[in-house]
């Protein structure tokens, strides 16, 4: 490689290097943020979940549309991505675990909702019937529009478009661990919620107590089972999926905090490297020209 | 000593209250109640108003309530808003 080739080189990556400092640090900033925002919302999650296993056992519980199994093999997809890639392995592997969910099914029965650029271009590309996509929502989501798509689902669901819902999003455990993860929202299941409830759980810290499971055997429930259910189970799938959007916010800005890191520290050495290259080939044209002056002079000389 | 009993008071993405207490008074769809400790278990929607809890040291605290939900069982109750 010529001098001037390694020069320009070397500083193409020293501007590389610039922008993913940057985004390094604007990551960093919004990790914070949202860790926080998945942290204190896992207190709520877990409140109302347990709320709601506790309910699962009553018998109103059992009759409840959105809590009745049927036999079919429709599925409803709620797939959570970020809009915007860098972020490693991040969306690849919600996005593997989703096509995992569809398994054999034909595309005929799957309907999906995405949410995130990411999840909407996957299964547009693969000609998927997406029924609602939501793109560019920011991080400051608030559980009044988590309500509004828990209603579309609700209502998908209840007028047999499909005969259960699967969420996948990323879970997120630490800032170097983030874990695609598949739940089944509906039908509302006992199981299926312990499942989300075990998940908020961390290994240790002030959340990591054993939420209290077991229903009382009798409960009394005012006015009527119907109406408190009718209130409490739509607000109880708007909960779970804002738990899973904090959970996926928090893991986006972690994981690609994590990646830009990573980048900015290969560039670094990939300029090292390349000075090294540098002062090579420059002393070798150094030592080049002053032996050709001194063979030069000397066969003048002679 | 009154008895006490575990409540817990959560808005999405705040707890406002989280500990022991001797009474807490709400507004359910179907009027005011009281629950104190050993309350039998329920559960019920609440309507926009006052909740009104007091801790073991006498001390009373007030919180403005939209809409939530009240759920008692084996001696803890949470209400979420």
């Amino acid at each position: 490689m010529a001098l001037k080739d390694i020069k320009l080189k070397i500083q193409a990556t020293k501007r590389m290097n610039k922008v993913t400092r940057a985004m390094e640090a604007v990551s960093a900033v919004k990790m914070r943020k949202t860790q926080n925002a998945a942290f204190e919302g896992r207190a709520y999650a877990r409140a109302a979940l347990a709320v709601l296993t506790r309910l699962s056992g009553t018998e109103d519980m059992k009759r409840h549309p959105l809590a009745t199994a049927r036999p079919g093999n429709k599925i409803g997809l709620i797939v959570m991505t970020s809009d915007k890639g860098l972020a490693g392995g991040l969306n690849s592997g919600v996005l593997k675990k989703a096509v995992q969910a569809i398994g054999s099914r034909t595309k005929e029965e799957v309907v999906v909702y995405a949410y995130g650029r990411k999840a909407q271009e996957f299964f547009h590309n693969r000609g998927f019937d997406i029924r609602s996509s939501y793109i560019n929502k920011g991080d400051n989501v608030d559980l009044e529009a988590m309500e509004l798509i828990a209603r579309e689902v609700s209502e998908a669901f209840l007028a047999g478009d499909f005969d259960s819902v699967v969420a996948i999003y990323s879970d997120f455990r630490s800032t170097f661990e983030q874990v695609a993860t598949a739940h089944t929202l509906l039908p509302l299941s006992i199981d299926a919620v312990a499942e989300i409830v075990a998940g908020i759980r961390p290994a240790k810290g002030k959340w990591s107590d054993e939420p209290i499971l077991e229903a009382p055997t009798a409960y009394e429930v005012e006015p009527s089972g119907d109406e408190v259910l009718g209130i409490l189970v739509p607000r109880l799938v708007a909960v779970s999926l804002y738990h899973m959007l904090l959970e996926s916010k928090a893991s986006e800005h972690s994981a690609r905090m994590v990646a830009m890191k990573n980048a900015s520290d290969k560039s670094k050495e990939v300029v090292h490297d390349l000075t090294r290259k540098f002062n090579k080939v420059r002393q070798a044209a150094i030592t080049r020209e002053v032996s050709e002056i001194v063979s030069g002079s000397t066969a003048l000389s002679a | 000593m009154a008895k006490t009993f575990h409540l817990t008071i959560a808005r999405v993405g705040e707890n406002l209250f989280d500990g022991e207490a001797v009474s807490v008074t709400l507004p359910g769809e179907e009027g005011t109640f009281t629950v104190m400790a050993n309350h039998e278990a329920f559960v019920t929607p609440l309507k926009a108003g006052e909740a009104h809890v007091e801790t073991e040291d006498g001390k009373k605290q007030s919180f403005t309530i939209e809409k939530g939900i009240a759920e008692v069982s084996s001696n803890q109750a949470t209400v979420l808003l």
